[in-house]
């Protein structure tokens, strides 16, 4: 069994934290988008101030984030290897198209240098450095749009930033749908889950 | 002595007393003592006469305190009103006495602020500058709307609902609807017939929330053109925007202006953070684009019974392996 130490207390509160913004945030945001659609939506007012709320907390947790792997460690998960980066992601995508399913061992291994496989590595990236700054900016640009010029692009400021909300938004809950599967494909079912509550990643000696 | 005198002089003075403020205590309005003589009368609430022609009760009070909050809170009254009108009673020929509102305002600093061409042009191009309207009389004038001794600009940091109800008081006190509440339909029923005088018959029957739309949004922001701001060119009914899509959609030219302007004024009124926790600038619908919103649900959709297919197979695959070991 090979024990490591992966989740530092700070990684795991921010991810918690994060979880319940993203919780708070999808649905306070579906009853503000559909407002008067659904009588089960939380009131358009509370959602109001819940969202902003959440979204400011969202702000200073990404800074946080952004932060943290800036001054400690953490932060060389996200660099990415290019040397043999195609090879590794065709390895784990095959992995999971038809290897997890003829019980083949996981072509990645987690190390203290490495926690992330390529396609986790690729997609954690994707939403924390494309994804949630986009969804930050264009959430303060909702709330102050009118410091913003008139039009952005040929068209209405409001527009594109509406726009550009409700689009990285929809992206990532089909992150976060897909990260809530993905970590059931580790050593068990929980393992993952496990290792991101009580900080120690615990995998099976290969045999 | 001739007739128009005789109105005037017809003075209906039914009961109410004379404000202090009337008196010449206030600092700001018309301190001047040739305008404190005019408002020792024209301070009384109830001063007016009855126009023998329409048989209609012409006010003739001024509030010396709405007046010196007024745009022309600092002008005595002899600034506009001419010489006529300093001796009582006022002779016959001050009532040909015309006000021209451009003789000044064209030539004031501030007037590089606002458009006057463009506005009078607008105006012409209003259902307000007619001759032809139920009441059968003659073309409005700046001051029908612009009462100049109580109009005042908006200024950001007024609350919103204030701003709005101010704006619309403004048309309602001659346009009314039996779906706003208004009760007294027949001193002032100048757009609706008889007929629409019953609530859910009236001209806003068909809006959903009346009482939310005209507690956030100003009459003249449906009743001109969405483009290019021209808020004088007042549409015949007909041509009122009734679309919802004009306003609760992303793309709305008329959702662009509203939202930034509730956003500046609450920013104003509330500093940055409170702003951004509360934003009652948000207007429903705002992010909603039906195509954008089916392609997404689709797409998550079809993710999540991939997942679940995903999951399935895995767990087939695994019961299978431990049946064969």
């Amino acid at each position: 069994m090979t024990v490591l130490y992966l989740y530092p207390v700070w990684v795991r509160l921010w991810h918690w934290g994060n979880a319940l913004l993203f919780v708070v945030l999808i649905a306070s945001g579906v009853s503000l988008h559909y407002a008067g659609a659904k009588p089960w939506l939380v009131p358009f007012d509370t959602a109001v101030m819940v969202h902003n709320a959440a979204g400011i907390l969202l702000t200073l947790a990404w800074l946080g984030f952004i932060a943290g792997n800036l001054l400690t460690g953490n932060g060389r998960h996200y660099r990415i290897r290019w040397r043999g980066l195609i090879e590794r992601t065709l390895a784990q995508t095959r992995y999971y198209a038809y290897g997890i399913f003829r019980a083949e061992p996981h072509p990645f291994h987690a190390s203290e240098t490495s926690k992330f496989n390529t396609l986790q590595q690729l997609s954690y990236l994707g939403a924390m450095y494309g994804l949630m700054p986009l969804l930050i900016l264009s959430g303060w640009g909702f709330l102050f749009s009118f410091s913003l010029p008139e039009t952005l692009f040929g068209l209405g400021s409001l527009w594109v930033v509406a726009t550009t909300h409700v689009v990285v938004s929809y992206l990532l809950v089909l992150f976060v749908v897909i990260h809530l599967y993905v970590i059931t494909t580790g050593a068990s079912v929980f393992a993952n889950l496990r290792a991101m509550v009580s900080g120690w990643h615990r995998e099976p000696d290969r045999s | 002595m001739s007739k128009p005198l005789q109105w005037l002089l017809a003075i209906v003075v039914v009961s109410g007393p004379v404000s202090a403020a009337a008196t010449g205590g206030d600092a700001t309005a018309a301190s001047d003592a040739e305008s404190r003589r005019c408002l020792r009368c024209h301070a009384m609430e109830t001063l007016g006469y009855r126009d023998p022609a329409t048989g209609e009760i012409l006010r003739l009070s001024v509030d010396p305190q709405q007046f010196g909050h007024s745009s022309h809170g600092e002008l005595g009254c002899g600034d506009c009103h001419g010489r006529d009108y300093r001796r009582y009673p006022h002779p016959e020929v001050a009532l040909t006495d015309a006000l021209s509102c451009l003789g000044c305002h064209r030539e004031e600093p501030q007037a590089a602020d606002y458009d006057l061409e463009q506005i009078d042009a607008e105006f012409a191009a209003s259902v307000h500058a007619g001759g032809d309207w139920e009441s059968g009389s003659e073309a409005l004038t700046c001051h029908d709307c612009h009462d100049p001794h109580a109009f005042r600009p908006v200024e950001v940091g007024e609350p919103l609902a204030a701003i709005v109800a101010r704006h619309n008081r403004v048309c309602r006190s001659c346009h009314v609807d039996p779906d706003l509440g208004d009760a007294d339909l027949t001193t002032r029923s100048l757009s609706i017939g008889p007929a629409r005088q019953v609530p859910g018959a009236g001209p806003h029957a068909w809006l959903p929330h009346p009482q939310a739309h005209w507690e956030a949004v100003r009459c003249i922001d449906c009743h001109t053109p969405a483009l290019g701001g021209a808020e004088h060119r007042i549409l015949p009914a007909a041509q009122a925007a009734r679309r919802c899509v004009e306003c609760h959609s992303r793309s709305a030219r008329l959702l662009n202006d509203l939202y930034d302007y509730r956003s500046e004024e609450e920013l104003a009124r509330r500093g940055w953070l409170a702003k951004a926790v509360f934003n009652e600038a948000y207007i429903v619908g705002m992010s909603r684009n039906p195509a954008l919103d089916r392609l997404s649900l689709f797409v998550l959709a079809v993710v999540i019974l991939l997942l679940g297919a995903h999951g399935l197979g895995r767990y087939l695959a695994s019961r299978a392996q431990r049946r064969k070991r």
